[in-house]
């Protein structure tokens, strides 16, 4: 479905060049405007999470319960996506602000934040829709390109897609501990067990605060338990679908492309950009999705400057959509009901052979 | 207005301690709950030291002192230890080291800060920091202590050197040490003195004290020395126990001549200025690793991720071209060349990449 130009080994050193100098271009200028935005979505963040928290506790009233569904998983979208995924990607550690840095930073999230830096920063962003490398695609539960192979598991992917978009958050958990190797006899119980620990500890914590610790404070305050617990079940179940539905959008459209392993022998920087941008693609609206799905509305130039603060993206997209032009290469990019539409059908047709 | 003054919210320091536990056990984050803590004071945090500007006194031509009262996390700091004051330009932390000049157990703190010619940093801090401004600080470091068993103590000052020196003298002189003290002070101009009143004051006070200072970029007066640091200028002088610091060319001379001759007393010296950097392809340098204790030869040419494996170290990492952050390290002190783009980044504190950072000359990994 794509109609890229074949570039030569040096249109691919000029290809990568031109989009090192926009990097550093974009680098050279990063400094208080930057700051005060991602400080003010993390403002955002507490004042949603905060609130929606303050009003479930009122118990069943409509107008505040359903008021407070919709801040606390509003705040959770933004803290999953806007601060928590890109400031993990070291989008701000230029600051050198303790609380913003990449590698320290921990998520309100059930995947604990170091799992996440090793399957998404490191395996995905490295191998980027490269079959077998990128455990993305598909997650190992869907077959969404032609060149998968296919399995009789997969007839039911339809069923499996919609339980992972409703459990999204528990699925990224527990990708990194790779038990299907486990399975497979290709790890080791010692090997599995400290993931384990680090996963269950998380897991607990987060379920403990909304599923325990908020409920019976509402107890406490002799209001309902089950309002609280039944909010912060919806605010979860909002965030997953949201956050399922811009992953998939981000990768896995008609126009995105796959790759087979043997592209990553001797791949030079050039070549890497140019798979990042093939395997990408971008949704267009207005500046409200682009917060929040944390600025990967802009999966392409995401893809090509991981490490940008994302509010750049959208200035960056003008220039990048430019040089795709220029060397012939389709920048995927649409509205997000199109984008989506052609996920659901890649996932509704490869789920036969 | 805050809900309660500094002097109150440092003492609640203790009853913050359940909260820390939380913290520790990753129930709480340590950002949110120290947001919240600034609602009752600006400088309420449940770990990081932030201190408060509370005096700022001229101490000679080009330098300042600051007095600070720190937030209750500042734990078992001394008198002629540094530490790292961050200011915010540019939305970017910057981080530079002052020598505690003055360090009370109630959490009164003085730092003397001293011009640099188109230093942006200290400037900044002369000219925009007033009484009553937050700064953050981190944890005291220095090993400069005084030699209370000493028959005699000389203190070798250059510059700013002065102020690790006079952090140490003035405490020990309060304590009552008694043996001859002198203090030599190498400034270029007479005006650059700094503290000059107090010590002359200090002199006059205690008889075993005594200091001269020595003039390099004018005509020394009656009763001042010559000229930078030589062996002349400590003639006669009983010389037991030796405190210097300064830049590290003032350093290095007065290291040289103590090791000149067998010597039964102690020296301690401190540098606040690094030697000069290397810059340029394949050039040896030292690499510091200080969470492991190691120094060790490096090339200012390879990647410090390879370096640091090569000598057997383990840092996380991941893709090893710059993009997935996994060997984020902290730079502790000397520069770095990013091998992309050839950037330079400097200074301490800030996060370098390894796999794409070739050092520039010494430098200090948090590793
Ligand atoms: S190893 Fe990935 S950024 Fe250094």
């Amino acid at each position: 479905m794509r109609h890229d130009r074949q570039l030569t080994a040096a249109e691919l050193d000029s290809f990568g060049a031109e989009l090192d100098a926009l990097r550093q271009r974009t680098l050279d200028d990063l400094g208080e405007p930057d700051a005060r935005y991602i400080r003010r979505i993390r403002a955002a963040v507490r004042l949603c999470c905060w609130s929606g928290r303050a009003l479930l506790l009122l118990g069943w009233f409509p107008p505040t319960w359903l008021l407070g569904v919709a801040l606390l998983g509003l705040g959770k979208i933004l803290e999953n996506m806007e601060l928590g995924h890109n400031v993990m990607h070291g989008q701000y550690d230029w600051m050198n602000d303790p609380e913003l840095r990449g590698t320290r930073y921990e998520w309100d999230i059930a995947g604990p934040a170091d799992f996440w830096r090793h399957t998404h920063n490191h395996i995905h962003h490295s191998y980027t829709n490269v079959l077998g490398k990128d455990d993305d695609v598909g997650y190992g539960l869907v077959r969404l390109f032609p060149e998968q192979r296919w399995k009789p598991f997969y007839r039911w992917q339809p069923l499996w897609v919609t339980l992972q978009a409703l459990l999204f958050q528990y699925s990224v958990a527990v990708q990194h501990l790779r038990l299907d190797q486990y399975v497979k006899g290709r790890m080791s119980r010692a090997e599995l067990r400290p993931l384990l620990r680090q996963f269950n500890a998380k897991l607990l914590r987060q379920s403990v605060k909304d599923y325990l610790a908020f409920p019976l404070l509402a107890l406490l305050l002799g209001t309902s338990a089950a309002a609280v617990l039944v909010g912060n079940l919806l605010a979860n179940l909002i965030r997953n679908l949201w956050t399922f539905t811009v992953i998939f959008c981000g990768h896995f459209t008609e126009r995105a492309a796959v790759f087979p392993p043997s592209v990553l022998e001797g791949e030079s920087r050039g070549h890497w950009y140019l798979r990042q941008l093939r395997g990408s693609s971008n949704l267009t609206g207005g500046p409200l999705l682009h917060i929040l799905t944390g600025n990967l509305s802009h999966q392409i130039e995401h893809h090509l400057f991981p490490d940008l603060p994302a509010r750049r993206y959208a200035e960056l997209a003008v220039e990048v959509r430019e040089i795709a032009a220029r060397y012939g290469q389709v920048y995927n990019s649409g509205r997000l009901s199109r984008q989506f539409g052609t996920v659901l059908r890649r996932i509704w047709k490869y789920r036969l052979a | 207005m805050y809900l309660v003054p500094l002097s109150l919210a440092r003492r609640l320091g203790p009853a913050l301690k359940p909260l820390r536990a939380l913290v520790a056990g990753g129930w709480l984050q340590e950002a949110d709950t120290d947001c919240l803590l600034r609602l009752v004071h600006p400088a309420l945090r449940l770990k990081r030291v932030f201190a408060r500007v509370e005096s700022r006194v001229w101490v000679a031509d080009d330098m300042l002192a600051l007095g600070l009262r720190t937030n209750g996390n500042a734990h078992g700091w001394r008198p002629g230890q540094h530490v790292r004051l961050y200011r915010e330009l540019d939305g970017v932390r910057h981080g530079r080291s002052y020598s505690l000049t003055k360090a009370e157990p109630d959490g009164r703190i003085e730092l003397a800060v001293r011009r640099q010619p188109g230093g942006r940093f200290s400037n900044g801090l002369l000219e925009r920091l007033e009484v009553g401004s937050l700064v953050e600080l981190d944890p005291a470091q220095g090993e400069l202590t005084w030699p209370h068993e000493a028959g005699s103590v000389l203190l070798l000052a250059a510059g700013s050197g002065i102020t690790p020196l006079l952090g140490l003298l003035r405490h020990a002189l309060a304590q009552g040490f008694a043996a001859p003290v002198t203090l030599l002070h190498y400034v270029r101009q007479r005006r650059q003195r700094a503290f000059g009143e107090e010590l002359q004051g200090l002199m006059a006070r205690y008889p075993n004290f005594q200091v001269r200072w020595a003039i390099s970029g004018e005509a020394p007066a009656a009763g001042e020395l010559a000229g930078r640091f030589q062996a002349a200028h400590l003639a006669g002088r009983p010389v037991h126990s030796l405190l210097a610091c300064g830049p590290h060319g003032f350093v290095a001379s007065v290291d040289d001549w103590w090791r000149a001759e067998p010597r039964a007393g102690g020296l301690q010296v401190e540098a606040f200025t690094p030697p000069a950097p290397s810059v340029g392809g394949g050039e040896q340098v030292r690499l510091r690793f200080a969470r492991s204790h190691r120094e060790l030869p490096g090339n200012s040419a390879v990647n410090l991720l390879e370096q640091a494996e090569a000598h057997g170290l383990r840092p996380p990492h991941g893709c090893r071209q710059g993009i997935c952050t996994a060997c984020t390290c902290q730079l502790l002190a000397g520069g770095v060349r990013d091998l992309r783009t050839g950037g330079l980044t400097h200074g301490p504190g800030l996060p370098i990449r390894l796999c794409v950072s070739a050092p520039l000359g010494d430098v200090e990994l948090d590793l």
